[in-house]
Protein backbone atom coordinates (compact mmCIF):
# COMPACT_ATOMS: atom_id res chain seq x y z
CA UNK A 1 0.00 0.00 0.00
CA UNK A 2 0.92 3.33 -0.67
CA UNK A 3 0.76 6.97 0.65
CA UNK A 4 -0.33 9.80 -1.85
CA UNK A 5 2.48 12.54 -1.65
CA UNK A 6 1.89 15.16 1.37
CA UNK A 7 4.28 17.93 2.58
CA UNK A 8 6.11 16.73 6.12
CA UNK A 9 6.74 19.71 8.46
CA UNK A 10 8.98 19.14 11.56
CA UNK A 11 8.28 22.00 13.88
CA UNK A 12 10.30 21.64 17.03
CA UNK A 13 8.63 24.09 19.28
CA UNK A 14 4.27 24.87 20.21
CA UNK A 15 4.62 28.19 18.28
CA UNK A 16 6.11 26.77 15.87
CA UNK A 17 3.26 24.27 15.42
CA UNK A 18 0.43 26.87 15.75
CA UNK A 19 1.89 29.04 13.22
CA UNK A 20 2.05 26.09 11.12
CA UNK A 21 -1.63 24.79 11.90
CA UNK A 22 -2.83 28.45 11.32
CA UNK A 23 -1.70 29.07 8.35
CA UNK A 24 -2.68 24.88 6.80
CA UNK A 25 -5.56 25.31 8.33
CA UNK A 26 -7.98 22.52 6.73
CA UNK A 27 -5.38 21.03 4.50
CA UNK A 28 -3.30 18.94 7.11
CA UNK A 29 -3.03 16.25 10.27
CA UNK A 30 -1.13 16.35 13.02
CA UNK A 31 1.37 12.87 13.40
CA UNK A 32 1.55 11.58 16.49
CA UNK A 33 2.13 7.83 16.47
CA UNK A 34 0.71 7.88 13.29
CA UNK A 35 -0.22 4.72 14.41
CA UNK A 36 -4.00 5.21 13.47
CA UNK A 37 -3.15 8.05 10.96
CA UNK A 38 -1.15 6.07 8.56
CA UNK A 39 -3.24 3.04 8.16
CA UNK A 40 -5.98 5.54 7.44
CA UNK A 41 -4.44 7.12 5.07
CA UNK A 42 -2.90 4.29 3.16
CA UNK A 43 -6.65 3.52 2.56
CA UNK A 44 -7.08 7.05 1.13
CA UNK A 45 -9.36 7.79 3.99
CA UNK A 46 -9.36 12.16 4.00
CA UNK A 47 -5.62 11.95 3.56
CA UNK A 48 -4.51 15.89 3.61
CA UNK A 49 -1.73 17.82 1.34
CA UNK A 50 -0.03 18.44 4.83
CA UNK A 51 1.96 16.40 7.96
CA UNK A 52 2.36 18.12 10.98
CA UNK A 53 4.96 15.85 12.38
CA UNK A 54 4.65 16.39 16.73
CA UNK A 55 7.60 14.34 17.51
CA UNK A 56 10.27 17.09 17.76
CA UNK A 57 8.57 18.96 19.63
CA UNK A 58 10.19 18.60 23.41
CA UNK A 59 7.61 20.35 25.44
CA UNK A 60 5.03 17.80 24.52
CA UNK A 61 6.90 14.76 25.99
CA UNK A 62 6.98 13.30 29.40
CA UNK A 63 5.18 12.73 31.96
CA UNK A 64 4.86 13.17 36.08
CA UNK A 65 1.99 12.25 38.54
CA UNK A 66 0.28 15.27 37.59
CA UNK A 67 0.72 15.28 34.20
CA UNK A 68 0.66 13.56 30.69
CA UNK A 69 2.29 15.06 27.52
CA UNK A 70 0.68 15.12 24.49
CA UNK A 71 3.42 13.38 22.80
CA UNK A 72 3.89 10.90 25.70
CA UNK A 73 3.96 7.31 24.02
CA UNK A 74 1.68 4.74 26.01
CA UNK A 75 4.55 2.70 26.19
CA UNK A 76 6.68 4.90 28.33
CA UNK A 77 3.58 5.12 30.45
CA UNK A 78 2.58 1.66 30.91
CA UNK A 79 6.52 0.77 31.72
CA UNK A 80 6.33 3.01 34.94
CA UNK A 81 4.98 1.28 37.75
CA UNK A 82 5.09 3.98 39.84
CA UNK A 83 2.64 5.39 38.08
CA UNK A 84 1.11 2.49 37.12
CA UNK A 85 0.46 2.07 40.66
CA UNK A 86 -1.18 5.24 41.46
CA UNK A 87 -3.30 4.94 38.33
CA UNK A 88 -4.83 1.96 38.60
CA UNK A 89 -7.74 2.72 36.31
CA UNK A 90 -5.59 4.78 33.88
CA UNK A 91 -3.52 2.16 33.59
CA UNK A 92 -6.31 -0.54 32.57
CA UNK A 93 -6.94 1.70 29.78
CA UNK A 94 -3.69 2.34 28.83
CA UNK A 95 -2.48 -1.64 28.43
CA UNK A 96 -5.71 -2.45 26.50
CA UNK A 97 -5.07 -0.37 24.00
CA UNK A 98 -3.95 -2.16 20.72
CA UNK A 99 -0.89 -4.22 20.70
CA UNK A 100 2.41 -3.47 22.27
CA UNK A 101 4.21 -2.49 19.21
CA UNK A 102 1.10 0.22 18.84
CA UNK A 103 1.93 1.20 22.16
CA UNK A 104 5.39 1.57 21.44
CA UNK A 105 4.37 4.82 18.95
CA UNK A 106 0.94 5.57 20.03
CA UNK A 107 0.80 8.44 21.90
CA UNK A 108 -1.96 10.00 25.09
CA UNK A 109 -3.00 12.92 23.02
CA UNK A 110 -3.20 10.69 19.71
CA UNK A 111 -5.34 7.93 21.45
CA UNK A 112 -7.82 11.07 22.93
CA UNK A 113 -7.87 12.92 19.20
CA UNK A 114 -8.38 9.25 17.37
CA UNK A 115 -10.53 9.60 14.19
CA UNK A 116 -13.75 7.18 14.58
CA UNK A 117 -14.38 4.16 13.30
CA UNK A 118 -17.31 2.49 11.24
CA UNK A 119 -17.47 -0.57 9.58
CA UNK A 120 -18.32 1.36 6.52
CA UNK A 121 -15.69 3.88 6.76
CA UNK A 122 -12.67 1.37 7.60
CA UNK A 123 -12.11 0.04 4.42
CA UNK A 124 -10.19 0.39 1.18
CA UNK A 125 -10.90 3.12 -1.10
CA UNK A 126 -12.07 -0.23 -3.36
CA UNK A 127 -14.41 -1.40 -1.18
CA UNK A 128 -15.91 2.06 -0.56
CA UNK A 129 -16.00 2.71 -4.05
CA UNK A 130 -18.01 -0.79 -4.74
CA UNK A 131 -20.64 0.23 -2.37
CA UNK A 132 -20.79 3.99 -2.59
CA UNK A 133 -18.56 6.33 -0.60
CA UNK A 134 -20.37 7.85 2.87
CA UNK A 135 -20.51 11.01 4.53
CA UNK A 136 -17.15 10.64 6.53
CA UNK A 137 -15.11 10.14 3.74
CA UNK A 138 -15.89 11.07 -0.52
CA UNK A 139 -19.49 10.75 -0.41
CA UNK A 140 -22.97 12.63 0.99
CA UNK A 141 -24.92 9.40 2.93
CA UNK A 142 -24.45 7.21 5.53
CA UNK A 143 -24.73 3.32 5.27
CA UNK A 144 -25.45 2.34 9.07
CA UNK A 145 -28.55 5.38 9.61
CA UNK A 146 -29.63 5.91 5.95
CA UNK A 147 -31.62 9.33 6.57
CA UNK A 148 -29.03 10.86 8.56
CA UNK A 149 -27.16 14.03 8.11
CA UNK A 150 -24.72 13.36 10.60
CA UNK A 151 -22.08 10.71 10.80
CA UNK A 152 -22.36 7.77 13.59
CA UNK A 153 -19.34 6.42 13.76
CA UNK A 154 -18.01 5.43 16.88
CA UNK A 155 -15.31 7.04 19.52
CA UNK A 156 -12.83 4.55 19.66
CA UNK A 157 -10.25 6.27 22.35
CA UNK A 158 -9.70 4.01 25.35
CA UNK A 159 -7.98 6.65 27.23
CA UNK A 160 -10.62 8.94 27.51
CA UNK A 161 -13.51 7.18 29.53
CA UNK A 162 -10.12 6.56 31.96
CA UNK A 163 -9.22 10.62 32.30
CA UNK A 164 -13.05 11.85 32.44
CA UNK A 165 -13.54 10.14 35.35
CA UNK A 166 -10.50 11.95 37.16
CA UNK A 167 -11.45 15.11 36.25
CA UNK A 168 -8.77 15.43 34.07
CA UNK A 169 -8.12 18.49 32.15
CA UNK A 170 -6.49 19.59 28.37
CA UNK A 171 -4.14 22.38 27.81
CA UNK A 172 -4.49 23.57 24.76
CA UNK A 173 -2.07 26.10 22.53
CA UNK A 174 -3.81 28.04 19.69
CA UNK A 175 -3.14 31.29 18.08
CA UNK A 176 -4.42 33.67 20.91
CA UNK A 177 -2.54 31.98 23.75
CA UNK A 178 -2.84 29.04 26.28
CA UNK A 179 -5.97 27.63 27.85
CA UNK A 180 -7.02 25.09 30.20
CA UNK A 181 -10.60 23.09 29.77
CA UNK A 182 -12.34 20.13 31.11
CA UNK A 183 -11.65 16.73 29.09
CA UNK A 184 -15.05 16.42 28.70
CA UNK A 185 -15.39 20.07 27.29
CA UNK A 186 -12.74 19.06 24.44
CA UNK A 187 -15.48 16.95 22.96
CA UNK A 188 -18.28 18.46 21.08
CA UNK A 189 -21.60 16.90 21.16
CA UNK A 190 -23.14 19.41 19.21
CA UNK A 191 -21.05 18.56 16.05
CA UNK A 192 -21.87 16.64 12.67
CA UNK A 193 -20.04 13.29 14.34
CA UNK A 194 -16.92 14.35 11.88
CA UNK A 195 -16.05 17.32 13.72
CA UNK A 196 -16.22 15.97 17.34
CA UNK A 197 -13.75 18.64 19.22
CA UNK A 198 -13.98 22.43 20.28
CA UNK A 199 -10.47 22.49 18.91
CA UNK A 200 -10.38 25.15 15.92
CA UNK A 201 -7.92 26.32 13.57
CA UNK A 202 -4.31 26.53 14.60
CA UNK A 203 -5.46 24.58 18.23
CA UNK A 204 -2.72 22.33 19.62
CA UNK A 205 -3.54 19.63 22.71
CA UNK A 206 -0.28 20.21 24.51
CA UNK A 207 -0.52 18.09 27.78
CA UNK A 208 -3.77 16.49 29.77
CA UNK A 209 -3.77 17.67 33.83
CA UNK A 210 -4.65 15.51 36.52
CA UNK A 211 -5.84 16.86 39.35
CA UNK A 212 -5.31 15.17 43.21
CA UNK A 213 -7.82 12.79 43.66
CA UNK A 214 -10.09 12.59 46.93
CA UNK A 215 -8.16 10.11 49.41
CA UNK A 216 -8.57 6.04 48.55
CA UNK A 217 -10.33 6.71 45.53
CA UNK A 218 -10.29 3.40 43.35
CA UNK A 219 -10.98 3.20 39.71
CA UNK A 220 -10.94 0.63 37.08
CA UNK A 221 -11.21 0.70 33.39
CA UNK A 222 -13.44 -2.54 31.46
CA UNK A 223 -13.28 -2.88 27.92
CA UNK A 224 -14.98 -5.20 25.56
CA UNK A 225 -13.46 -6.00 22.37
CA UNK A 226 -12.98 -9.35 19.57
CA UNK A 227 -9.48 -10.21 19.96
CA UNK A 228 -7.95 -9.15 23.39
CA UNK A 229 -4.90 -8.79 22.12
CA UNK A 230 -5.74 -6.21 19.41
CA UNK A 231 -9.22 -4.37 18.74
CA UNK A 232 -10.16 -1.04 18.77
CA UNK A 233 -13.09 -1.04 22.13
CA UNK A 234 -16.90 -2.65 21.01
CA UNK A 235 -17.55 -0.82 24.44
CA UNK A 236 -15.35 1.01 26.96
CA UNK A 237 -16.58 1.67 31.13
CA UNK A 238 -14.33 3.84 33.45
CA UNK A 239 -15.40 4.25 36.88
CA UNK A 240 -13.62 6.33 39.23
CA UNK A 241 -14.28 7.47 42.98
CA UNK A 242 -14.45 7.12 46.72
CA UNK A 243 -16.80 4.77 48.51
CA UNK A 244 -17.50 2.03 50.56
CA UNK A 245 -20.49 0.44 52.09
CA UNK A 246 -21.32 3.16 54.30
CA UNK A 247 -21.40 5.75 51.66
CA UNK A 248 -20.43 7.26 48.35
CA UNK A 249 -17.43 10.16 49.02
CA UNK A 250 -17.19 11.00 44.99
CA UNK A 251 -18.27 9.12 41.93
CA UNK A 252 -17.99 9.20 38.41
CA UNK A 253 -18.69 6.78 35.17
CA UNK A 254 -17.89 7.27 31.45
CA UNK A 255 -18.27 5.19 29.08
CA UNK A 256 -16.49 5.16 25.37
CA UNK A 257 -16.40 2.83 22.43
CA UNK A 258 -20.78 2.52 22.07
CA UNK A 259 -21.37 6.15 20.39
CA UNK A 260 -19.35 8.70 18.43
CA UNK A 261 -17.90 10.55 21.49
CA UNK A 262 -17.07 9.20 25.40
CA UNK A 263 -19.59 10.66 27.99
CA UNK A 264 -20.44 10.68 31.57
CA UNK A 265 -22.95 10.21 33.58
CA UNK A 266 -22.67 12.39 36.21
CA UNK A 267 -26.53 13.32 36.44
CA UNK A 268 -26.53 9.46 37.70
CA UNK A 269 -24.11 9.10 40.09
CA UNK A 270 -23.89 12.74 41.61
CA UNK A 271 -27.35 11.95 43.68
CA UNK A 272 -25.55 8.42 45.20
CA UNK A 273 -22.72 10.83 46.97
CA UNK A 274 -23.99 10.56 50.39
CA UNK A 275 -25.53 7.19 50.03
CA UNK A 276 -24.15 3.68 50.60
CA UNK A 277 -23.14 2.05 47.15
CA UNK A 278 -25.19 -1.14 47.76
CA UNK A 279 -25.42 -4.12 45.29
CA UNK A 280 -28.90 -2.80 44.15
CA UNK A 281 -27.59 1.07 43.84
CA UNK A 282 -24.65 -0.65 41.40
CA UNK A 283 -27.35 -2.59 39.32
CA UNK A 284 -29.85 -0.10 39.08
CA UNK A 285 -27.07 2.60 38.08
CA UNK A 286 -25.69 0.03 35.42
CA UNK A 287 -29.52 -0.59 34.28
CA UNK A 288 -30.03 2.85 33.69
CA UNK A 289 -26.96 3.45 31.48
CA UNK A 290 -27.35 0.66 29.96
CA UNK A 291 -30.68 2.28 29.15
CA UNK A 292 -29.24 5.56 27.59
CA UNK A 293 -26.61 4.87 25.32
CA UNK A 294 -27.42 4.56 22.11
CA UNK A 295 -24.97 2.48 19.66
CA UNK A 296 -25.48 1.61 16.17
CA UNK A 297 -24.64 -1.03 13.84
CA UNK A 298 -21.61 -0.07 12.48
CA UNK A 299 -18.60 -2.07 14.49
CA UNK A 300 -18.38 -6.34 14.28
CA UNK A 301 -20.88 -7.21 17.75
CA UNK A 302 -24.36 -5.91 16.99
CA UNK A 303 -25.74 -3.06 18.91
CA UNK A 304 -28.58 -4.32 21.05
CA UNK A 305 -25.65 -7.17 22.48
CA UNK A 306 -23.11 -4.10 23.19
CA UNK A 307 -25.61 -2.42 25.07
CA UNK A 308 -26.54 -4.99 26.83
CA UNK A 309 -22.86 -5.67 27.75
CA UNK A 310 -22.65 -1.95 28.86
CA UNK A 311 -24.74 -2.78 31.96
CA UNK A 312 -22.63 -5.85 32.70
CA UNK A 313 -19.20 -4.40 32.47
CA UNK A 314 -20.42 -1.39 35.02
CA UNK A 315 -21.24 -4.22 36.92
CA UNK A 316 -17.73 -5.85 36.64
CA UNK A 317 -15.72 -2.33 37.02
CA UNK A 318 -17.40 -1.63 39.85
CA UNK A 319 -16.53 -5.03 41.39
CA UNK A 320 -12.89 -4.94 40.40
CA UNK A 321 -12.11 -1.17 40.99
CA UNK A 322 -8.58 -1.22 42.80
CA UNK A 323 -6.89 1.72 45.03
CA UNK A 324 -4.08 3.88 43.93
CA UNK A 325 -2.79 6.85 45.67
CA UNK A 326 -3.90 9.10 42.56
CA UNK A 327 -6.68 7.39 41.06
CA UNK B 1 14.76 18.80 4.51
CA UNK B 2 13.10 18.66 0.99
CA UNK B 3 12.48 15.34 -2.03
CA UNK B 4 15.99 15.72 -3.10
CA UNK B 5 17.93 15.50 0.54
CA UNK B 6 19.61 12.64 1.85
CA UNK B 7 18.12 10.99 4.83
CA UNK B 8 20.70 9.74 7.41
CA UNK B 9 20.75 7.95 9.98
CA UNK B 10 22.62 4.09 11.35
CA UNK B 11 21.41 0.84 10.06
CA UNK B 12 22.53 -1.62 11.77
CA UNK B 13 25.59 -0.06 13.53
CA UNK B 14 26.56 1.52 10.00
CA UNK B 15 25.96 5.11 8.77
CA UNK B 16 23.98 5.31 5.79
CA UNK B 17 22.61 7.90 3.25
CA UNK B 18 19.69 7.70 1.11
CA UNK B 19 17.60 9.75 -0.66
CA UNK B 20 13.65 9.75 0.62
CA UNK B 21 10.69 11.31 -0.48
CA UNK B 22 8.29 11.79 2.05
CA UNK B 23 5.20 9.65 1.67
CA UNK B 24 8.03 6.38 2.43
CA UNK B 25 7.51 4.37 5.14
CA UNK B 26 10.69 2.95 6.64
CA UNK B 27 9.48 -0.90 5.52
CA UNK B 28 8.93 0.20 2.27
CA UNK B 29 12.95 1.92 2.37
CA UNK B 30 14.67 -1.15 4.29
CA UNK B 31 12.89 -3.89 1.89
CA UNK B 32 13.21 -2.00 -1.46
CA UNK B 33 15.98 0.66 -1.59
CA UNK B 34 18.02 -1.14 1.14
CA UNK B 35 17.29 -4.51 0.06
CA UNK B 36 17.30 -5.88 3.46
CA UNK B 37 14.27 -8.26 2.68
CA UNK B 38 14.24 -9.81 6.82
CA UNK B 39 11.94 -7.17 7.54
CA UNK B 40 8.33 -8.85 6.30
CA UNK B 41 5.07 -7.01 5.09
CA UNK B 42 2.67 -8.65 6.33
CA UNK B 43 -0.45 -6.72 6.92
CA UNK B 44 1.07 -3.21 6.10
CA UNK B 45 -1.60 -2.12 8.70
CA UNK B 46 0.03 -2.65 12.02
CA UNK B 47 -2.11 -5.45 12.70
CA UNK B 48 0.43 -8.41 12.40
CA UNK B 49 4.33 -7.24 13.82
CA UNK B 50 5.59 -9.23 11.03
CA UNK B 51 7.67 -6.02 10.56
CA UNK B 52 9.28 -5.12 13.49
CA UNK B 53 12.22 -3.07 13.97
CA UNK B 54 14.13 -1.64 16.56
CA UNK B 55 14.44 2.26 16.49
CA UNK B 56 16.96 3.59 19.16
CA UNK B 57 16.00 0.33 20.72
CA UNK B 58 12.83 0.82 21.15
CA UNK B 59 10.44 -2.18 19.18
CA UNK B 60 8.55 -0.44 16.61
CA UNK B 61 6.48 -1.13 13.34
CA UNK B 62 8.27 0.02 10.17
CA UNK B 63 5.08 -0.18 8.37
CA UNK B 64 3.82 2.89 10.13
CA UNK B 65 6.69 4.70 10.39
CA UNK B 66 7.60 7.67 7.46
CA UNK B 67 11.08 7.18 7.06
CA UNK B 68 11.76 10.61 7.12
CA UNK B 69 11.54 10.37 10.76
CA UNK B 70 14.24 7.81 11.64
CA UNK B 71 16.82 10.62 10.11
CA UNK B 72 19.33 10.85 12.80
CA UNK B 73 18.23 7.57 14.83
CA UNK B 74 19.60 4.44 14.87
CA UNK B 75 17.75 1.20 13.35
CA UNK B 76 17.95 -2.72 14.15
CA UNK B 77 16.60 -4.75 11.58
CA UNK B 78 16.75 -8.65 12.00
CA UNK B 79 19.67 -8.76 10.05
CA UNK B 80 21.30 -6.58 12.85
CA UNK B 81 20.08 -8.26 15.74
CA UNK B 82 21.81 -11.09 14.65
CA UNK B 83 25.60 -11.02 14.91
CA UNK B 84 27.36 -11.79 11.88
CA UNK B 85 28.21 -14.94 12.40
CA UNK B 86 25.82 -17.87 13.87
CA UNK B 87 22.33 -16.78 15.41
CA UNK B 88 21.53 -14.50 18.52
CA UNK B 89 20.19 -16.89 21.64
CA UNK B 90 16.29 -16.14 20.85
CA UNK B 91 17.05 -17.08 16.97
CA UNK B 92 18.96 -20.35 18.58
CA UNK B 93 16.37 -20.99 20.63
CA UNK B 94 13.47 -20.77 17.90
CA UNK B 95 15.66 -23.35 16.02
CA UNK B 96 16.02 -25.67 18.89
CA UNK B 97 12.38 -25.30 19.80
CA UNK B 98 11.04 -26.06 15.95
CA UNK B 99 9.28 -22.76 16.80
CA UNK B 100 8.76 -21.60 13.32
CA UNK B 101 6.09 -23.56 10.91
CA UNK B 102 6.04 -21.39 7.44
CA UNK B 103 8.61 -18.78 8.93
CA UNK B 104 7.00 -15.71 7.24
CA UNK B 105 6.62 -14.26 10.88
CA UNK B 106 9.73 -15.33 12.88
CA UNK B 107 11.88 -11.74 12.09
CA UNK B 108 8.65 -9.93 13.60
CA UNK B 109 9.08 -12.47 17.13
CA UNK B 110 13.15 -12.46 16.88
CA UNK B 111 12.87 -8.38 16.14
CA UNK B 112 10.02 -8.53 19.43
CA UNK B 113 11.64 -10.95 22.15
CA UNK B 114 15.17 -9.53 21.57
CA UNK B 115 13.97 -6.28 22.13
CA UNK B 116 12.13 -7.95 25.55
CA UNK B 117 14.97 -9.99 27.00
CA UNK B 118 17.34 -6.44 26.98
CA UNK B 119 14.87 -4.54 28.86
CA UNK B 120 13.62 -7.20 31.06
CA UNK B 121 16.24 -10.57 30.61
CA UNK B 122 13.82 -12.52 33.26
CA UNK B 123 10.64 -12.15 32.29
CA UNK B 124 7.83 -14.34 33.22
CA UNK B 125 5.65 -16.08 31.30
CA UNK B 126 2.70 -14.09 31.07
CA UNK B 127 5.20 -10.87 30.58
CA UNK B 128 6.36 -12.93 27.28
CA UNK B 129 2.76 -13.77 26.02
CA UNK B 130 1.86 -9.95 26.57
CA UNK B 131 5.02 -8.85 24.71
CA UNK B 132 4.42 -10.87 21.69
CA UNK B 133 0.37 -10.17 21.64
CA UNK B 134 1.20 -7.55 19.04
CA UNK B 135 2.80 -10.32 16.66
CA UNK B 136 1.04 -12.73 14.71
CA UNK B 137 1.81 -16.56 13.49
CA UNK B 138 -0.75 -17.65 11.34
CA UNK B 139 0.45 -20.89 11.33
CA UNK B 140 -0.63 -20.53 15.12
CA UNK B 141 2.68 -22.03 16.70
CA UNK B 142 2.71 -19.72 19.07
CA UNK B 143 3.21 -22.41 22.36
CA UNK B 144 6.48 -23.52 20.74
CA UNK B 145 7.54 -19.56 20.35
CA UNK B 146 6.98 -18.83 24.07
CA UNK B 147 9.06 -21.62 25.24
CA UNK B 148 11.74 -20.66 22.89
CA UNK B 149 11.78 -17.28 23.99
CA UNK B 150 11.67 -18.70 27.92
CA UNK B 151 14.69 -20.62 26.69
CA UNK B 152 16.37 -17.69 25.53
CA UNK B 153 15.74 -16.09 28.85
CA UNK B 154 17.95 -19.00 30.34
CA UNK B 155 20.51 -19.18 28.10
CA UNK B 156 21.36 -15.13 28.56
CA UNK B 157 21.95 -15.77 32.25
Amino acid sequence: MHLDPFELHRPTTVDEVVRLATELAGRFDYLAGGTDLLPNYKMHLNAKPHLVALEDVRELRGHSDSRLGAMERLADLEADRTFGRTHPGLTDAIGEVATPLVRSSGTVGGNLLVDTRCFFFNQSYFWRSSLGFCLKADGDRCHVVPQAERCYATFSGDLAPALLVLDAEVEVAGPSGRRRLPLGALYDPGGDGIRRTRLAPGDLLVAVHLPPGPPGRRARYKKLRVRPSYDFPELGVAVAGAWDSERVRSLRLAVGGVETLPRRFDDLTDPLVGTPLTPEAVNRLADEVQRRVRPVHNTFLPPDYRRRMVGVYVRRAFAEAREGSAG
Amino acid sequence: MSSRELLSFRLNGHPVEVPCPSPRVLLDLLREDLRLTGTKRGCDLGTCGCCAVLVDGRPTLSCLTLARLVDGRSVETIEGVSPPRGLNPVQAAFVAHGATQCGFCTPGFVVTATALLRSNPRPSRAEIERAISGNLCRCTGYIKIIEAIEDAARTEE
